[in-house]
């Protein structure tokens, strides 16, 4: 079955980044980042009115003083993000080799992130499968067998986590409502990074000849030929799909970036962080 | 390019076939794709059904429409050479009027020939191609070239053998050509090939279906007019080619009414018949009572009006003048007339001026601004003559004193006599082309010229120049074949053409009209418009066809083995069948190659 051969040594050099966190901090186990709620990191957060039972060590004894009310002193919490990794792994993902390849190499890249950001990682490819940790960004290549007949962005409950960082790898082709695929992505969670995944000629294809489509997934197949009217279509709508997932992220706050397959990791990275969604570790 | 099967060319349907498949079921190249929905023109499926779109030129439809027209070609036998495939049969029928002759039972050489080739085309098939060659002088093709079977027996049976003794030797060399080197060769003939001077037939089979038969014929026949007589005659040359003598009945008839019947009987051999007749009727048809060959018993005879020519003698009353009266009594048809169509005068008077249709003929010495320096001068000879002008044919001058011939400025005169340097005869045009003046360079009193053999046949040949100018026919009847020669005498006021029987063809505008007298001859009528200007009767006259003693019946050679043929001709042997497959072939294999599943895979 088609799963890509990722060239770990590459993606190690270029694997310069991690997750970018959101400025809404994230649940989490504890761990090094800060989380939302109360903690005992060093990081002050609020004054509460004394309870029993407090801890003597967080009165804070000089208000005490000036005003004679024992008040405590709050402190941030810091936490392991959980990160949630949906991957499509429908056979549109490996419908040519350079695409199942630069598919490998992108997901590599974000399994570094992760583990740079030291978050607890999941894996989510399908709604029905058991979300695989990954505690090595290597584990991640085993998961991306791209032969499911739907994209896992397709079905209506994926098992992601509550206030988790999910950052969502696909190509996008495949017939939704932007707005609403992003919103039920978004759902519950910290943040959402959205990454489209496409062929240049997936993109912007070129002039042919008489060509028999036929829909990988097997939505179907259709004789055209694919001249310069039929590219003007296609390439406009294409831009309408890109920009409906743009616009939707932006609305829900999530972010956006959209990669074109066969482009050097290196400059992968360097969109995905402009993009927002890596920052440098 | 020819079709051995032109029916296979039903099977170019298969290109608008695939076409129509192409437009609506296109064979595209398999591309997968991930995102089909977004290559989906909503506009493809419209409300009120499906629209026909264009028809994408694709290399699959040029390779698969390549294809079809290739096989399609194969199929339908496509060769480039004319010549059929190895079901080509040629035929040559001998188109002697001999065939024609008929048994005891009413059967002819014609209708068992008709029956063998008939045999030998069922033999080889309705694929079978035939081409059909009548013999003759000018060989034409009956049916064909490498026409159909079907299409043999009607030309058969249109088939009448009409020709005059002829040699096959032309004949066969057209059907040789037309046969090429694969096909089978037949001649149909009423004698063996020597006695039609055929002389090679190797590789072909010689059919001779003749009957050794006695018959009796006209082989020549003449209509004279005697007007000082008041009486015409016809004179016949029978031939009868039997063992006894053959009694027949001779019936003249003139405009559908017998004139004259006589029985008679003709014996063995030749013999000749004078029928008198009334002067001033029209054409006659002589025939005699039918048997075994009927083309050679009955001829169209028109009464001749020979063309007489007037002729004024002006020369001096001395012995030269004499003897010219004495030369011109000799001759027939001349009258003395004036102004007659030929004068004779004295040179010096050569300078006057021309009277148009009168041509002048003059003795003595011509005018001076003709004459060169020196005096005139007496030669014996050797006499230089041009054997060829129709004035000197028979003319030979020996012994001849030609007397008081003075010198000619050159190119005064067209010299037909000369005597070295000198001319001594020779004609100048004279008012037009076709009316010259003839120079005799000649003291004609002093010379012995007129009293050699040379004179007479001098003088008749200046007659017979003349009365050839003159206008008509230069005979009233011919044999088939021969040249009728008219001289209309004018420029023609409208189409000219001559109609003889069913044929009918237009003549050349001109004042000379020259023609082949057509088979199958009769009464011949020279029409300008619908003017009738000369009736001329045109007959079979052939001794040779008349006898049919000599008619055999037997088969010499053979025809070419099939087998060998079709090892020479077949479709392996035309290089455009070999083209046609690479094309066909290559084009299959290229379409398979565009449209297969690997291909489509990757």
């Amino acid at each position: 079955m088609p799963a890509p051969s990722i060239d770990w040594p590459a993606v190690r050099a270029a694997a310069a980044f991690r997750l970018a966190m959101p400025r809404t901090p994230a649940g989490g186990r504890i761990g090094e980042r800060l989380g939302s709620g109360t903690g005992s990191s060093l990081e002050f957060q609020d004054y509460r009115a004394y309870a029993p039972g407090d801890d003597l060590r967080h009165v804070d004894w000089p208000a005490y003083a000036r005003s004679g009310l024992l008040a405590v002193r709050l402190y941030r919490e810091e936490v392991a993000p959980r990160i949630d990794l949906v991957l499509d792994v429908s056979r549109s993902m490996a419908v040519t080799d350079s695409k199942l390849r630069a598919y490998g190499e992108v997901a590599g890249l974000l399994a570094c992130a992760c583990a740079s950001t030291v978050g607890d990682t999941r894996a989510i490819t399908r709604s029905v499968l058991e979300p695989r940790r990954l505690h090595r960004p290597e584990e991640i290549e085993p998961v991306l067998e791209c032969e499911a007949a739907l994209s896992a962005l397709e079905e209506p409950h994926l098992p992601c986590r509550r206030r988790s960082l999910r950052v969502v790898v696909s190509d996008f082709l495949f017939p939704h409502d932007a707005d609403t695929l992003v919103s039920r992505l978004a759902r519950d969670g910290a943040s959402l990074a959205i990454v489209q995944l496409t062929l240049r000629d997936e993109a912007e294809p070129a002039v042919e000849s008489g060509r028999r489509l036929v829909d990988v997934e097997g939505r179907g197949e259709i004789d055209l030929v694919i001249d310069e009217a039929a590219v003007r279509d296609y390439r406009a709508r294409f831009n309408r799909l890109r920009l409906g997932l743009s616009r939707a992220a932006r609305r829900t706050g999530a972010r956006f970036a959209h990669v074109v397959a066969e482009t050097p990791l290196r400059e992968v990275a360097r969109q995905l962080a402009a993009a927002g969604v890596l920052e440098a570790a | 390019m020819t079709f051995a099967t032109p029916l296979g060319l039903l099977a170019l349907l298969a290109i608008p076939a695939i076409v129509a498949i192409h437009l609506f079921r296109r064979r595209f190249p398999v591309r997968p794709v991930a995102g089909l929905f977004l290559w989906q023109n909503p506009r493809q499926t419209p409300v009120e059904g499906r629209r026909v779109d264009r028809l994408p030129i694709t290399t699959s439809l040029i390779l698969e429409c390549l294809a079809a027209l290739a096989l399609a070609l194969i199929i339908a036998g496509a060769r480039l050479s004319s010549a059929g495939g190895s079901g080509h049969f040629v035929v040559l029928l001998d188109d002697s009027a001999s065939m024609a002759a008929a048994n005891a039972s009413g059967e002819s050489a014609r209708d068992r020939a008709v029956r063998r080739v008939l045999a030998e085309v069922e033999r080889l098939g309705a694929r079978a191609r035939v081409t059909l060659v009548l013999s003759g002088e000018r060989p034409t093709v009956l049916a064909g070239p490498s026409a159909f079977a079907v299409e043999a027996r009607p030309a058969l049976d249109g088939w009448t053998p009409q020709a005059a003794n002829h040699s096959l030797a032309l004949g066969l060399r057209m059907a040789r050509e037309l046969a090429g080197r694969d096909s089978r060769l037949m001649v149909a003939s009423d004698m063996p090939p020597d006695a039609r001077g055929a002389g090679d037939i190797a590789g072909a089979l010689w059919v001779a279906v003749g009957e050794p038969l006695a018959n009796a014929g006209i082989i020549a026949a003449e209509r004279t007019l005697a007007p000082d007589e008041g009486q015409g005659t016809v004179s016949l040359t029978l031939a009868s080619h039997s063992e006894a003598p053959a009694p027949r009945r001779v019936t003249v008839s003139a405009a559908g009414k017998d004139v004259l019947s006589r029985d008679l009987e003709v014996p063995p051999g030749i013999s000749s018949l004078t029928l008198p007749l009334p002067p001033g009727l029209p054409p006659v048809r002589v025939a005699l009572t039918d048997d075994a060959l009927l083309r050679d018993n009955s001829v169209v005879l028109a009464e001749p009006r020979p063309r007489i020519v007037g002729v004024e003698n002006r020369l001096r009353e001395e012995r030269g003048r004499e003897a010219l009266v004495r030369a011109l009594d000799a001759v027939s048809g001349v009258t003395r007339a004036e102004p007659g169509h030929l004068v004779f005068v004295d040179a010096a008077d050569l300078n006057g001026s021309p009277v148009p249709g009168t041509w002048p003929v003059a003795f003595g010495s011509a005018p001076k601004a003709w004459r060169g320096r020196g005096d005139a001068t007496d030669f014996l000879g050797p006499f230089i003559l041009e054997k060829r002008h129709p004035l000197l044919q028979g003319v030979s001058l020996g012994g001849v004193v030609w007397t008081g011939a003075a010198p000619l400025l050159p190119g005064a005169v067209h010299p037909l006599i000369a005597a070295g340097n000198q001319v001594l005869m020779g004609l100048r045009a004279s008012g037009s082309r076709d009316e010259p003046a003839a120079l005799f360079n000649l003291d004609l009193d002093r010379t012995n010229l007129i009293r050699s053999p040379d004179w007479p046949i001098l003088i008749s040949n200046l007659i017979e120049m003349r009365r050839s100018g003159l206008p008509g026919p230069e005979r009233w009847n011919y044999r088939v074949g021969e040249w009728v020669r008219v001289r209309l005498g004018r420029d023609p006021q409208g189409p000219l053409r001559y109609r003889a029987g069913s044929v009918e063809r237009t003549l050349a505008a001109s004042r000379d009209l020259e023609f082949m007298a057509p088979a199958p001859g009769g009464l011949l009528e020279i029409l300008e418009g619908e003017d009738m200007l000369f009736a001329i009767g045109v007959n079979f006259l052939d001794e040779t066809e008349t006898d049919l003693r000599g008619r055999a019946t037997a088969d010499a050679g053979e025809l070419a083995d099939p087998a060998v043929l079709r090892a020479g001709s077949g479709p392996a042997f035309d290089p455009l069948f070999w083209l046609l497959l690479a094309i066909g072939g290559t084009a299959i294999v290229a379409n398979w190659w565009i449209l297969s599943p690997r291909r489509r895979h990757a």
